[in-house]
């Protein structure tokens, strides 16, 4: 009988069933820690320690939901690109901002590995959480990371983020809409950019800029290590 | 047919870039050249919007779906994370306060150095 899960549809429906409750609850809820991503997680897990299912039968259908990783990644640039227009207007303090943020965030996780004593493939794992998912998969990819950790630091950064930021505004002193908005997609991505969205139609823009610009930013530093 | 089309061009994208991949001297992720090859056919009019608009919004906001896989196999590394959960989380907290300042600071030096330079002009 648990051979039928074996099937791709099983894994691939069990997926979509999952996530769409996620989403259902995130709705109702309004919480942004409701996160559809971890509820999704959290759910398929439950049911395959319930019911016994190995991994690798779940994993039959995952493979095919990984095959549209790389066109999802390669999107992002659809997303900067409609925004290249902000971004001309205001490209100097954007990109200082970005490759600041960006050099403190791989910064301060290297050097607290480094304090907590984590081995190599959790830091590298940890290294690039601030930027979005999928480029944060990649560079965790490059330098052999654990890839599930890298994907379960980078939502809850961003949860943490989107939580945390109108508590940051005020504490840094934040006056100006752009300045709010890169910072927030600087520190948590898309999921702070829901957030910044909330705050305000420019936050939400620069927010959305900021998170493709640190994330090639973030490549770039990573090719050094 | 036309969201065939628009599938067509996004995964050629990404054929073409593990292609790349393969030849590059150095490692950088074909996700990363996809990203940046379809940034470039944008911005040098190769490609319109249009040609992929609506298999890129449907992969955009449907984005959190495509992690869910990578997520799930942490069951395969519950030790590591229940080994390493406080730090991991420490590191996320403490990271998240100093990457936002960090990045607020420099704007805004960036911004009254800017200003300061067109006062004097």
């Amino acid at each position: 009988m648990l051979e039928l899960c074996k099937s791709p549809f099983f894994g691939v429906a069990l997926s979509i069933f999952a996530f769409w409750i996620g989403v259902k609850i995130q709705k109702k809820t309004g919480f942004t820690a409701c996160n559809p991503l971890i509820i999704a997680i959290v759910l398929i897990i439950g049911v395959l320690l319930l019911f016994h299912i190995p991994y690798g039968y779940y994993n039959e259908g995952g493979q095919m939901i990984d095959l549209f990783l790389a066109p999802a990644t390669a999107c992002l640039a659809v997303s900067i690109y409609t925004k290249l227009q902000i971004l001309k207007e205001n490209w100097l303090p954007i990109l200082v901002g970005c490759t600041a943020g960006s050099a403190a965030s791989m910064a301060s996780v290297y050097g607290l590995c480094h304090l907590f004593h984590l081995d190599e493939a959790v830091t590298y794992s940890l290294l690039p959480k601030s930027v979005t998912t999928p480029i944060a998969v990649s560079i965790s990819q490059g330098h052999s990371g654990i890839i599930p950790i890298t994907v379960v630091a980078v939502i809850f950064t961003g949860i943490l983020g989107s939580i945390l930021a109108p508590f940051l505004i005020r504490l840094f002193g934040i006056k100006d809409a752009m300045t709010a908005g890169v910072s927030i997609g600087a520190c948590s991505h898309a999921v702070g950019t829901s957030k910044a969205v909330e705050l305000g139609e420019t936050e939400g823009a620069m927010s959305g800029l900021a998170i493709g610009i640190c994330g090639i930013i973030t490549v770039v530093f990573s090719m050094f290590l | 047919m036309k969201i065939i089309k628009q599938v067509a061009i996004i995964f050629s994208v990404c054929w073409i870039s593990q292609v790349i991949e393969h030849f590059l001297p150095f490692a950088f992720s074909a996700s990363i050249i996809g990203m940046i090859l379809l940034f470039l056919c944008l911005a040098l009019g190769i490609l319109k919007i249009e040609h992929i608009q609506e298999k890129s919004d449907f992969l955009l906001s449907n984005m959190a779906f495509f992690f869910i896989p990578a997520g799930v196999s942490i069951i395969n590394y519950f030790d590591v994370l229940k080994s390493n959960a406080w730090q991991i989380l420490a590191i996320c907290i403490i990271s998240t306060f100093v990457t936002f300042g960090v990045t607020a600071l420099f704007m805004r030096l960036t911004m009254k150095l800017m200003k300061r330079r067109k006062k004097e002009c």
